[in-house]
């Protein structure tokens, strides 16, 4: 087939055309989304305009000193130390239940794709839809104010996050050893043990380092609702008008999360 | 007067190594020249000086009598339009269709708006589609360029490098990451169109068989060093040997990379 | 595989050293995790105040959604979705300039720019929205506005990460033939960097609208807007059944936004 180069040019000018008119139409559907959204959601368009303005006074003299004195008083010291102990029980817990979860939520190795596919499956998404704050909320409401609600908040955040993760990996590993063990006559607890376990082992090290992570930033906020840990001392000071307070609880959270995520870097990186 | 010259080039790297230890040479108006040499022998470290994509230690080097080695940035952008690079691995934008890989070739020169608006001149597109038909892509102008072969791409990449208008082409080991009929069909072109187009060719090679086919004048390089520089027909069993430090086995060997 | 461990016939000794090693470490971890347990579920818990397991089960059914409080919750779904879309949006819009910076290869200056770029990343990823939501409140009064602009903070850390290793990770050859034409900095970028940068920018971006829909639905908790307010002012006064529904709402909502999110990323993935 001959290509005469007119022919060519209008084949590109064409497609380059349509590719522009699609950009521009979207840029064009965006901006009258971003109009109907200020209008729909009532945004106070000129109290942004302000906002700079009202957050550099605010932040000096409101927030700024953080006081470093109240922060490192030993309630709120022991009530971050409940905090920590409250993710690692979640994360431990989680973990141990997430285990056999993501082995029957992964297509390739699940022992059973009928009913317990399904159910992990769904176990998994399920957990993974609640917010922890209002997991937390809810449970502190079922069962009793403090970190009992926490544990549980977490443990069912891990089955979420670590859940989703941990079977993905799985469904991405060489089925040849699976299949190995499987044709030993082994039972599926042999196959899970021998033909899956070794091949997930560190990438699900790391899931569970980075799960460990993430269930730190939760729970040192689901004081806020009751659930245990900082977060209460944070509600408490705020609604008492003490940002300084406040602020220094807050330092010392931020700390802590670079810390955690050192070390949570630090062990992944050692897993290599 | 030649149209490129290279004077006591010199570049050593940070690890100590040193790449070129002084390099002088020359390439006339209508020359296709091979540098020959084993890897790590510094034609990639040379041909990358010539056009500063790699700055030099020390040395000069002259395109039509613009000392390249002292120019600004703004005018170091001018002269690059003039030298037209080819790559081994093609270096195309992979996500890009090939047409666009080509214009890109105009990047040099177009304005700012241009560039970020894709909006290419008409004459350039004109262009562009009359060189992928002279280098025998152009059913495929308008795919991706990760969806092309090895052999395809490189085509891409000479038009790409023809895009410019260049006054000498650079070509770094155009046939290595192909077959030995790829490459030799894609050495045949560059040669071709060098010929048309009245371009000098400097390019890279470390097998013999390609660097005595396709070019009038061999400089041989070892370590940073050049050990040969002569016409083509005047390259011998001995000087090869010199050049690879070993004897090869028959007219195109030594060809291990 | 080369994970398992081949038994070590040769040292006897050794294989019994390496098991007491790490019969200890479980053992170790276990007291641990027995030890916290104590400490949190056990004196940490208020056992008498939780009522008996029937009184338990009946507050957890008695939260079970009522379906009769959904039309008056849809429009603050909406409001939620909105906010998780425009903060995650603002967030992309920020995130360009902050991954420049954070980005060896393309930041300014290694002394100056690179660690602002970075400290503002660890900023940005370890604190929580409802922290940056109870700043903003305060600066900018109720509504989703603050929450928009506090899920963009939170999410700004994320994207800049990942493009900025993008880009550090990008593929030097193609730059080197953009620039080798006489291209100057802002092509060298436009053709070089973001063609190789898109596709994992873009599933980023999806990935924290994904993440950014379960953050918008707590938010109004501290007034910033979205299903989160209804949510709590229903729980204190004890209105559980309309509670149950806003939690369903916002289940369905997470669920649907996965589902959109990852319907997406297979287009990306395959287009």
């Amino acid at each position: 087939m001959t290509y005469s180069t007119a022919n060519l040019y209008k084949t590109y000018m064409s497609s380059a055309r349509a590719a522009r008119l699609v950009k521009f139409g979207a840029g064009l559907a965006l901006f009258v989304f971003g109009f109907w959204t200020v209008s729909f959601l009532d945004i106070p368009m000129d109290r942004l305009f302000g906002f700079f303005g009202r957050l550099g006074p605010m932040l000096v003299n409101r927030i700024f000193p953080p006081d470093l004195v109240y922060a490192t008083d030993w309630k709120i010291l022991m009530s971050i130390v409940e905090t920590i102990e409250m993710s690692l029980l979640g994360a431990f817990y989680g973990t141990v239940i997430t285990i056999p979860l993501a082995w029957w939520a992964a297509w390739n190795i699940t022992p059973n794709r009928t009913l317990l596919y399904p159910f992990a499956r769904a176990v998994i998404v399920i957990c993974r839809s609640f917010p922890a704050l209002i997991l937390g909320f809810l449970l502190v409401a079922i069962f009793v104010f403090g970190p009992f609600a926490g544990v549980l908040a977490l443990t069912i955040g891990t089955i979420g996050f670590a859940g989703k993760l941990m079977a993905e990996q799985a469904e991405s590993i060489d089925m040849g050893p699976v299949e190995a063990v499987r044709a030993t006559g082994a039972g599926p607890l042999k196959v899970f043990i021998f033909g899956i376990w070794p091949q997930v082992k560190p990438a699900w090290w790391g899931i569970i380092i980075y799960n460990w992570d993430a269930r730190l930033r939760a729970s040192t906020i689901l004081g806020f609702v009751g659930a245990g840990g900082i977060g209460l001392h944070l509600r408490l000071q705020i609604s008492q008008l003490e940002y300084h307070a406040a602020m220094g609880i807050i330092t010392l959270v931020v700390v802590l999360v670079i810390i955690s995520e050192a070390i949570s870097h630090f062990l992944r990186e050692r897993l290599r | 007067m030649a149209l490129l010259e290279v004077n006591d080039l010199r570049k050593s790297f940070a690890t100590g190594e040193k790449a070129l230890n002084g390099i002088d040479l020359r390439v006339e108006k209508r020359e296709i020249v091979a540098l020959l040499g084993l890897s790590g022998s510094g034609k990639s470290t040379l041909l990358r000086c010539i056009n500063r994509l790699v700055d030099p230690d020390s040395g000069q080097v002259v395109l039509d009598s613009i000392d390249i080695t002292s120019l600004g940035k703004h005018e170091l952008r001018k002269a690059r339009v003039q030298m037209g690079m080819i790559f081994q691995e093609f270096n195309l934008v992979n996500r890009l269709t090939v047409i666009e890989n080509v214009l890109s070739g105009t990047l040099g020169v177009v304005s700012l708006w241009r560039t970020i608006t894709r909006a290419f001149k008409k004459q350039d597109i004109h262009r562009a589609i009359e060189l992928c038909s002279r280098v025998g892509i152009a059913e495929h102008i308008t795919k991706r360029a990760d969806q092309l072969s090895g052999g395809q791409r490189q085509r891409v990449g000479i038009a790409r490098a023809l895009m410019q208008n260049p006054k000498l082409l650079l070509v770094d080991e155009p046939t290595s990451s192909l077959d030995p009929k790829i490459g030799a069909e894609v050495m045949e072109l560059v040669c071709e169109i060098a010929e048309e187009r009245q371009i000098p060719v400097l390019f890279s090679v470390h097998d013999i068989g390609v660097a005595r086919t396709y070019s009038q004048r061999i400089i041989g390089l070892q370590q940073g060093e050049k050990i040969f520089d002569e016409k083509t027909s005047a390259l011998d069993a001995k000087s090869i040997e010199h050049i690879y430090g070993f004897a090869p086995d028959g007219p195109s060997a030594a060809g291990a990379h | 595989m080369s994970a398992a461990n081949p038994i070590s016939i040769e040292n006897p000794l050794r294989r019994s050293a390496d098991l007491f090693r790490r019969y200890t470490i479980y053992t170790v971890v276990v007291a641990i995790i027995l030890a916290m347990s104590v400490h949190l579920l056990v004196l940490g818990t208020d056992w008498a105040r939780m009522g008996s397991p029937s009184e338990i089960a009946e507050t957890a059914i008695s939260l079970l959604p009522n379906l009769n409080f959904i039309p008056k919750i849809m429009s603050p779904l909406l409001d939620t979705a909105l906010m998780a879309f425009w903060g995650t949006l603002l967030a992309v819009a920020m995130s360009i300039p902050v991954s420049y910076l954070a980005a060896a290869t393309t930041t300014p200056s290694m002394i100056f720019t690179f660690p602002i770029g970075r400290g503002l990343i660890v900023l940005s990823r370890s604190t929580h929205e409802i922290i940056f939501a109870l700043i903003f409140v305060a600066c900018l009064g109720l509504g989703p506005l603050p929450g928009i602009i506090a899920l963009a903070c939170r999410s700004v850390g994320f994207m800049s990460k990942t493009t900025a290793e993008a880009m550090e990770n990008a593929d030097r050859g193609p730059i080197e033939a953009i620039v080798a034409t006489g291209a100057g900095q802002t092509a060298r970028f436009l053709f070089g960097v973001v063609p190789q940068v898109f596709p994992i920018f873009l599933g980023n971006a999806i990935f924290a609208f994904d993440a950014n829909v379960r953050r918008a639905a707590i938010l109004g908790m501290v007034g910033a807007g979205g299903i989160g307010l209804h949510f709590s002012e229903q729980m204190k006064s004890y209105n559980y059944g309309n509670a149950g529904a806003c939690v369903l709402a916002v289940v369905i909502l997470v669920i649907v936004g996965e589902i959109i999110s990852n319907r997406i990323r297979t287009k990306l993935i395959s287009g």
